[in-house]
């Protein structure tokens, strides 16, 4: 089920309200309503340029909104920076390190910076890892240098982290060890995380919720569990019981238009069932949900011969 | 604040290395040139009466001591001048401006280029704060290396002119001293806040190093005219009563400083064109043999000097010129010039008013920083 977004603005762990960001005549965000409840570990997708980065920046304090608000933890970024931003764990889209630091220096400066950043708790992050204290930061691994990031934002013992992209770069190896680690701080600390990837199968299994971002609106916001439960893929328009179209988009075989259709609340349990017209719907993968909404975005009806 | 000093020591290394090594080899040479000039121990007064190659006929035979004399004076001429002896100079010039835009330039904008301003800035709650520890490194820096550098070039500059108090003269005062630290932390101040400004590193350090070089080449007339007129004294000097160039100033070696004069004719100020009027009108030429000629204060063949009242010259007798002289006035009717100095012994005063007018602009040009770092984007 879709939050009701205005309600859940005050108690979120981290709040937008009609959310806009241009610039000059792009719009990265477009009136955008989001609510992350609190110990949420929630999902934002997005093909490249759908303002997922515009989002985190904003929420950041890096860029000022156009219009409309939000908040973290309650604290409105742009008016209180410093008391938002003591709220916020940041790990940036590509592994940011100073180049001529050890980790070590890593952790001082950010013990510097941060008044009850707790350099202990990320020491043993890194331990853990087996990353060397004493190692330049330049000569880490991709993997190492995203971990140094996670560590330095789970130090701060925020209560919300936001995430942008920090898989990206990673091999499959280095994305499922940060994962495992993010998700074992979320646990352990009772933290929110907002972790933003175009790559749909990167947070499918961490995730508890989804949130689809295109083209600068939001086009579902929702529990992971409830996407895919909600959500039906056909081989033609020929709708399932209570099933409304969200969009269509080209099968994985690459020959056939698949339809994404959103049944409506209680219509039916997933898996494979007659549309009554002779056709069969088969339950959607996250990644079709989020194609589906993509597609529809794009508002660009794909079409075969 | 002391940990995020010895980090930006650190994150900027290259830079702190190479302006350390650069200074401290500077202050050792400065030294080490002192030492040579002042191991000549050259006798004031063989510089003094030192004349280089000529030699005055008038004088009678040179006696063993005088050429003894002029061989030290021609030594620590010929140091004075030489290559080594003029870079050194040169470098005190420069490199007060150069390590400021050294240091000054990566600060900040190597952190927007190398994109770890976001991480610091998110770390940090306060961006005035984070680069208010990296600004305090770069001060720390500069001005114990400025202090080492300037110091060794006044210890360099007693030498280069012996009898002369380096304290109490403005003989190349811009160059050395106390005065060093404030030139390069202006340039630093400046540059930061043109990295701040454009978050790149290059397009900072071209513009820092052109608008430096401007304001250093204006600086002298911009300080004599703007800031040290009210304070200049007033030195009549009644032997000259022509308008004559007097070599005072910055680097002229004199221990007072020039800083402007006035014209007056009958007690009333007059305009520099005014004064040309007068010896024109007052001035009579008479025939005199031709060497004589060039020795006169107007030019012979000028209309001026023709059309001035008075004998003229006979144009068919080639051993006679004209020459044209003022007639026979009470000196005292003569324009008579004053000069504003400032004396050796405002030297202090001086520098102090020099500095603090370079730590305004220090502190403008932070002041730009700290609030355009609240506001930009750290990419």
């Amino acid at each position: 089920m879709v939050i009701d977004r205005g309600a859940s603005i005050g108690t979120a762990a981290l709040a937008a309200h009609g959310l806009s960001k241009r610039f000059k005549k792009k719009v990265a965000l477009d009136k955008v309503d989001l609510a992350i409840p609190a110990g949420s570990v929630t999902a934002l997708v997005g093909p490249n340029g759908a303002g997922k980065t515009t989002l985190i920046r904003v929420c950041m304090a890096f860029e000022r909104p156009n219009a409309g608000t939000v908040e973290v933890d309650g604290v409105d970024p742009w008016k209180h920076r410093s008391e938002a931003l003591r709220r916020v764990g940041y790990v940036p889209q590509t592994p940011a390190v100073y180049r001529g630091l050890s980790v070590e220096d890593h952790l001082a400066m950010a013990r510097s910076l941060h008044s009850g950043f707790d350099s202990d708790y990320a020491r043993r992050r890194l331990d853990q890892l087996g990353i060397p204290l004493d190692q330049r930061a330049d000569t880490l691994s991709g993997g190492q240098a995203a971990q140094l990031g996670l560590a330095v934002a789970l130090g701060t013992r925020a209560k919300v982290l936001l995430l942008d992209e920090p898989l990206a770069n990673l091999d499959p190896l280095a994305r499922r060890e940060f994962i495992q680690v993010l998700l074992d701080a979320v646990k352990a600390e009772g933290s929110t995380a907002l972790l933003s990837s175009h790559i749909v199968t990167d947070v499918e299994d961490a995730c508890d919720r989804l949130v689809i971002l295109g083209g600068g609106k939001v086009r579902l916001d929702c529990p992971l569990e409830e996407a895919r439960q909600t959500h039906r893929l056909t081989e033609a328009d020929s709708p399932p019981p209570g099933g409304t179209a969200v969009g269509s988009f080209l099968g994985r075989n690459g020959k056939t238009i698949m339809t994404l259709w959103r049944l409506a609340p209680g219509a039916g349990p997933g898996g494979d069932q007659g549309t009554g017209q002779g056709e069969t719907s088969e339950a959607a993968s996250l990644e079709d949900v989020v194609l589906g909404y993509l597609a529809a975005g794009r508002s660009i009806g794909l079409q075969l011969n | 604040m002391l940990s995020r000093i010895r980090l930006t020591f650190k994150q900027h290394r290259f830079e702190t290395l190479a302006v350390t090594i650069v200074c401290v080899g500077l202050t050792a040479a400065a030294l080490i040139e002192a030492f040579r000039l002042n191991s000549l121990n050259v006798p004031l007064s063989c510089l003094q009466s030192y004349q280089g190659s000529f030699v005055d006929p008038s004088q009678g035979p040179i006696t063993a001591a005088q050429a003894h004399c002029n061989e030290l004076a021609k030594s620590f001429s010929d140091m004075k001048g030489s290559l080594d002896m003029n870079l050194v100079q040169l470098l005190l010039l420069l490199v007060p401006l150069l390590t400021g835009i050294v240091v000054g330039a990566p600060l900040v904008a190597r952190e927007i280029e190398q994109g770890t301003a976001p991480l610091s800035w998110a770390l940090s709650g306060s961006r005035r704060r984070w680069l208010l520890g990296k600004v305090l490194a770069g001060v720390l820096l500069l001005a114990s290396l400025m202090l080492a550098v300037g110091l060794a070039a006044n210890v360099l500059e007693g030498a280069l002119n012996p009898g002369l108090n380096p304290y109490n003269s403005f003989s190349n005062y811009l160059g050395r001293g106390v005065i060093d630290v404030f030139w390069a932390l202006a340039a630093f101040a400046g540059t930061f806040a043109l990295g701040t400004l454009f978050g790149r590193t290059m397009p900072a350090v071209v513009i820092a190093l052109v608008v430096c070089f401007f304001v250093r080449g204006v600086w002298d007339a911009g300080m004599t005219h703007y800031v040290l007129r009210p304070f200049a004294i007033e030195q009549v000097l009644p032997d000259q009563p022509q308008q004559g160039y007097v070599a005072y100033g910055p680097g002229s070696g004199f221990a007072d400083m020039f800083v402007y004069s006035k014209s007056y004719i009958d007690g009333k100020e007059a305009t520099d064109a005014q004064v040309n009027d007068w010896y024109q009108q007052n001035m009579v030429c008479v025939p005199t043999p031709t060497q004589s000629a060039s020795a006169s204060p107007a030019d012979s063949s000028s209309p001026s000097a023709s059309s001035s009242p008075g004998p003229q010259a006979t144009p068919g007798n080639p051993n006679m010129g004209v020459a044209c002289q003022t007639p026979t006035i009470d000196p005292s009717h003569f324009p008579q010039q004053i000069q504003y100095v400032l004396p050796g012994s405002w030297y202090w005063q001086t520098v102090a008013m020099e500095s603090g007018v370079l730590l305004l602009g220090s502190l403008f040009c932070g002041a730009i920083a700290f609030v355009w770092v609240d506001r930009r984007r750290p990419y």
